[in-house]
């Protein structure tokens, strides 16, 4: 059985957020609405001074704190051990985006889909056709583009990153390109400390 | 089982056409995917064009929401509103294709038939030279766009001279010590910014590429970068300079190159001049025979570099002596007192380069030559090469190159056409003397000296240079000083947005525009230029039209194919249909298809050649293009969307074997004094206060002056721009507009927190900027990662309240405090300064002006505050 998992490349990722505007195409986000997010971290005292680039995303993760706090089965792991969440289930409680602690869930506000991305009230045809696959007042959030890889494509983030710094795979595997990252790099799992064995991963 | 339909937009049912981004001048090669309603729902880079390898930026990520913006001018318009400003509601009044195209002609007719210089051309498509260069067609040399010198005024006519090329970038396949130097090149902006960002991670990731950043800000470059040298803005030359005085004193330089590939070894008279014989032939001095020998004289045992001559009585020196001497005056130590960049760091950086650049090394390459391998580089762009001294900074780079034998060298400095079908005519030839014949004229043809002056930003005077669109305000202040005959009374405006843009007070381009007769612009959303159009000509879309372009790519070569997603949205037409019509009503049909027959290369090709009275659409006019590239027909292009291959080596490496490049280039001074000469006989009043002294035939260490304003103005102001940002419009688009506010650069006024403190201000401070020439009002937003003398300003903050929803002002535009005068811009490229110094005012509150309405601040304290968004931590 397949574990899907993602490897973020931190010495390649320009925080150019591309990564960010293709999943807001491919799922149709509503303004102020993100699944994946680039963060942009300055450190050190100057002239030492840097910044890191930090892509965020659901982690996937394998002892998922928001599918043991979900009341109504909405959110469960599907067989390749993507997180997924159920619309016709969840009845909004926002249990798991209290529960997640990377904060990676959103509730989708009825008002989220009325003013528009252009914030005029106008819904574009690109919207009207979107929107349809959301269920007002549920929760939802990253699920690697689970059709595509039904469908043997990378999710929409990792196609178009210019800098590889995306890099998504089985983990089962010993041989797929996040498995040999991760091990030949050093991986490392966003805050071990919370123990919810995350199938993402960062390298520098 | 019955399958639920997909979701995800990518997979809904529909069809994928294979076409071209144009969200910035660029052309990465893209897949557009359209439902089965006909919704266009997923762009994505097209993996089979191996310039851009399925990759996009952010920009091309965002086209669909240009494409379905509700603000897109939807049918052709007039205004009734005789009020013009930025925010001021046109009060548009929809008519009909006929009656705008004929209301417009009818204007620009007018012009046309009084004196065609009264005509302000203001048109930016670069992937459309056909529309640019309409002017032409009436012989009109104005020029009212941002391009020009806001890119890189010096930068084109130096890379004319060295590479006889467009552009510039490094080689990604096999450099591996990388300097950038104001430049986002590989991390973050200009050429095929996705494109080259691929290349230059797998170098970085593959090969462990070093990459040093120099520059005053922490950009991506240098967040990315090994090593980030913090230098003081506008000091860049002196940088370059002290590694040069590194390379040529401890002998780090690649001599066999300078003495085969270059003129450095070319005798120079104590006028500057090359000496020659009758036929205007150069010499070289043997110093085994110790005499002076024709540059080809076979006869020649051991080419002389350095040392002090006598010829004909009269003392010599080879250029590369000439520079050696120049160079006296530049050790790091004295680098360092201008550019705060320790000595050390400079030499060491200067012996790391040379030893990356592994001189004497070869690499067979594909093609079968053995060629130099110089796997090291210095690249450059706006941020660097934008100085009052352009030309020579700009040579200043070129010559850190040419000192290792890298220029246009596997892993080391490359020429980059402007379009690929220019290696076919080809860009490299022999010029005088066994040299390069020198292109610095990559935009098209010039002017040439006129006085009165026939173009109203003074191009009549830069025989070596970009079009300087800021010096229209100035002769626009100062008619009679100038002399000029003619005042500009009509605008024709197609995608371009100079008030935006230009150097200037905003305030003093808006009374500009205002005093126009007529303002036609040809556009799709709303502008702060088109805020004082008279009539709207709406255009199709990239995702509604047809084109074939290739704009400066790097590695590859090949047409770039754009063809319709969808039927147009409204009721719009081609940037082709727009000019032909227009042309065909003012009379010069015959001429603008002679125009375009010599713009594209048709000329020449008879089965391609336009019919003088003929009338074409953008689908024949890119039909040809493509055909002219590679005999392709349309239908091919329509299938694939573009031809683009590998860069053929040949055109790549070394394009200009067996001609010496320009080391020295004794044309500054040739023109110099020719113009000297054509102002002197035309008695032009202002020719003693020309800057005669920027033509240098090699950079010299002079301050630019911007570092002498007056004391009270104690720090530096930089500009920038970032991946998200690049070139054009971007804010307007509302994806754009959720990642830009969202990244602390582009929100507020970046100072050093320590130089904050010493102004007594901290983060969240409301102050005035003051140059000496304008002002901005902002928020300082502190940050470790600006040099200490310096307040970086992003250009997200530079916009102006527009009916563009999504577009928010920020306290005024950088560009404001920038100068547009002569003493601020090279005489030698046209090049205006890009770095002011400023003073801050602390205020209690923001000035009343930024209290109507939302600002970029209220967008990102609504963005601060908003929880259970998704990715807050």
């Amino acid at each position: 059985m397949a574990r899907m998992g993602m490897v973020f490349d931190l010495k390649t990722c320009i925080g150019c957020n591309a990564c960010v505007v293709a999943c807001k195409q491919e799922n149709s986000l509503p303004d102020g609405v993100f699944f994946t997010k680039t963060l942009s971290e300055e450190y050190g005292v100057f002239p030492l001074a840097n910044r890191v680039y930090i892509p965020t995303i659901c982690n996937h993760c394998d002892d998922a704190p928001c599918e043991k706090v979900c009341p109504s089965g909405a959110t469960y792991t599907r067989h390749d051990g993507i997180v997924m969440v159920d619309d016709a289930k969840c009845i909004g409680c926002s249990s798991c985006a209290v529960a997640c602690p990377y904060d990676q869930r959103t509730t989708m506000d009825a008002d989220n889909f009325l003013k528009g991305l252009f914030g005029t009230g106008e819904i574009t045809p690109f919207e009207k056709e979107g929107y349809a696959r959301y269920t007002p007042g549920t929760v939802t959030k990253c699920d690697f583009c689970s059709q595509r890889v039904d469908a043997n494509l990378d999710p929409a983030c990792v196609v178009t990153c210019p800098t590889n710094a995306r890099i998504f795979g089985d983990l089962d595997d010993p041989h797929s390109a996040p498995s040999k990252m991760i091990r030949e790099r050093n991986g490392r799992p966003p805050m071990p400390e919370k123990n919810t064995r995350p199938k993402v991963y960062y390298v520098n | 089982m019955t399958t639920a339909p997909p979701t995800a937009n990518s997979l809904k049912s529909g069809r994928w056409i294979a076409s071209t981004c144009k969200m910035c001048l660029h052309s990465c090669g893209n897949l557009i995917h359209v439902t089965d309603t006909g919704v266009i729902n997923k762009i994505e880079g097209n993996p089979s064009n191996p310039s851009n390898n399925g990759k996009l930026c952010p920009k091309g990520n965002a086209a669909i929401m240009r494409h379905y913006d509700p603000n897109r001018f939807k049918q052709p318009m007039r205004r009734t509103n005789p009020e013009k400003g930025v925010g001021i509601d046109p009060m548009w009044e929809p008519i009909s294709w006929e009656e705008a195209l004929e209301y417009t002609a009818a204007q620009i007719k007018k012009s046309l038939d009084e004196d065609p210089r009264k005509i302000l051309p203001s048109l930016e498509d670069f992937q459309k030279f056909n529309i640019w260069a309409w002017p032409l067609s009436f012989g009109n040399f104005n020029f009212y766009q941002s391009g020009g010198t806001m890119c890189g005024g010096a930068y084109h006519p130096v890379n004319g001279f060295i590479h006889s090329a467009f552009a510039c970038a490094n080689d990604a396949k096999h450099c591996n010590y990388w300097i950038n130097n104001g430049t986002g090149d590989g991390f973050s902006s200009h050429l095929h910014a996705a494109a080259q960002a691929n290349w230059v991670a797998k170098a970085r990731t593959e090969r462990g590429m070093r990459v040093v950043a120099v520059e005053p800000r922490l950009s991506i470059a240098a967040a990315k970068a090994e090593e980030w040298v913090p230098i003081r803005p506008a000091t860049d030359r002196h940088f370059a300079m002290g590694m040069s005085h590194v390379l040529v004193y401890e002998g780090l330089c690649d001599y066999r190159a300078l003495k085969r590939d270059t003129n450095a070894p070319y005798l120079v008279g104590e006028d500057g001049y090359f000496i020659r014989d009758d036929n205007r032939q150069c010499y070289i001095w043997d110093k085994k025979n110790q005499c002076a020998k024709l540059w080809n004289d076979e006869t020649i045992e051991e080419i002389a570099l350095e040392g002090n001559y006598e010829f004909n009585g009269k003392p010599c020196r080879p250029a590369f002596q000439v520079y050696k001497d120049i160079l006296a005056d530049c050790s790091p130590e004295a680098m360092e007192k201008i550019t705060t960049v320790p000595a050390d760091t400079i030499r060491r950086i200067a012996r790391e380069f040379a030893r990356a650049a592994q001189i004497g090394a070869t690499i067979k390459v594909e093609d079968g030559r053995t060629l130099p391998l110089r796997p090291a580089a210095y690249n450059y762009y706006r941020g660097a090469q934008g100085h009052k001294h352009g030309a020579q900074t700009n040579h200043s780079f070129k010559l850190v190159n040419m000192l290792i034998g890298n220029i246009d060298t596997p892993g080391g400095h490359m020429g980059v056409t402007l379009d690929p079908k220019e290696v076919d005519f080809n860009h490299c030839s022999m010029g005088e003397s066994g040299m390069l014949k020198p292109t610095p004229h990559q935009l098209g043809p010039v002017p040439g000296f006129h006085y009165p002056p026939s173009t109203y930003h003074m191009m009549d005077y830069f025989p070596l240079g970009v079009h300087p669109p800021h010096f229209n305000l100035l002769m626009h202040e100062n008619r009679e000083k100038f002399g000029v005959e003619f005042t500009p009374d009509v605008i024709v405006n197609c995608h371009s947005n100079p008030v935006w843009a230009i150097h200037g007070s905003r305030e003093k381009w808006f009374e500009f525009l205002r005093g126009m007769r007529f303002i036609v612009c040809v556009d799709i959303i709303p502008t702060e230029m088109t805020d004082f159009a008279d009539v709207i000509l709406p255009s199709h879309d990239v995702l509604e039209s047809w084109n074939c372009t290739m704009i400066e790519p790097p590695h590859t070569e090949g047409q770039c194919f754009r063809q319709p997603a969808t039927p147009p949205l409204h009721d719009t037409k081609s940037e082709e249909d727009i000019f032909y019509e227009l042309s065909e009503r003012l009379g010069i049909l015959e001429a603008y298809n002679n125009v375009i027959n010599l713009t594209l290369g048709f000329e020449g090709h008879p089965e391609l050649m336009l019919e003088l009275d003929k009338k074409y659409t953008d689908k024949e006019i890119a039909r040809r293009k493509g055909l002219l590239w590679d005999g392709n027909d349309i239908e091919y292009y329509m299938e694939h969307g573009h031809s683009v291959t590998e860069k053929r080596l040949d055109k790549w490496y070394r394009p200009w074997e067996g001609c010496r490049l320009h080391f020295y280039i004794e044309d500054y001074l040739v023109e110099r004094d020719k113009l000297k000469q054509q102002m002197e006989d035309a008695n032009v009043p202002f020719r003693h206060e020309w800057e005669w002294d920027d033509y240098q035939p090699l950079p010299s260490s002079t301050l630019d002056p911007v570092h002498e304003e007056p004391p009270e103005y104690d720090l530096y102001a930089i500009t920038f721009k970032d991946i998200q940002l690049n070139f054009g419009e971007s804010l307007s688009n509302p994806w754009i507009k959720d990642i830009v506010y969202r990244d602390p650069v582009h929100t507020g006024l970046l100072l050093n927190p320590k130089t904050a403190a010493a102004q007594g201000l901290e983060k969240g401070s409301i102050v005035k900027v003051e140059s000496p020439y304008g002002r901005l009002y902002g928020r300082i937003s502190v940050s470790e990662g600006m040099h200490p003398e310096t307040l970086g300003v992003s250009n997200a903050l530079s916009r102006m309240k527009s009916k563009a929803a999504g577009v928010l002002p920020a306290g005024g535009h950088y560009n404001d405090m920038l100068p547009y005068d002569l003493k601020n811009t090279d005489a030698a490229s046209a090049q205006p300064e890009t770095v002011c110094k400023v003073k801050l005012t602390r205020l209690d509150d923001w000035p009343d002006f930024l209290k109507q309405g939302r600002t970029v601040y209220d967008l990102v304290e609504d963005y601060e505050t908003a929880k259970g968004k998704g990715g807050h931590h």
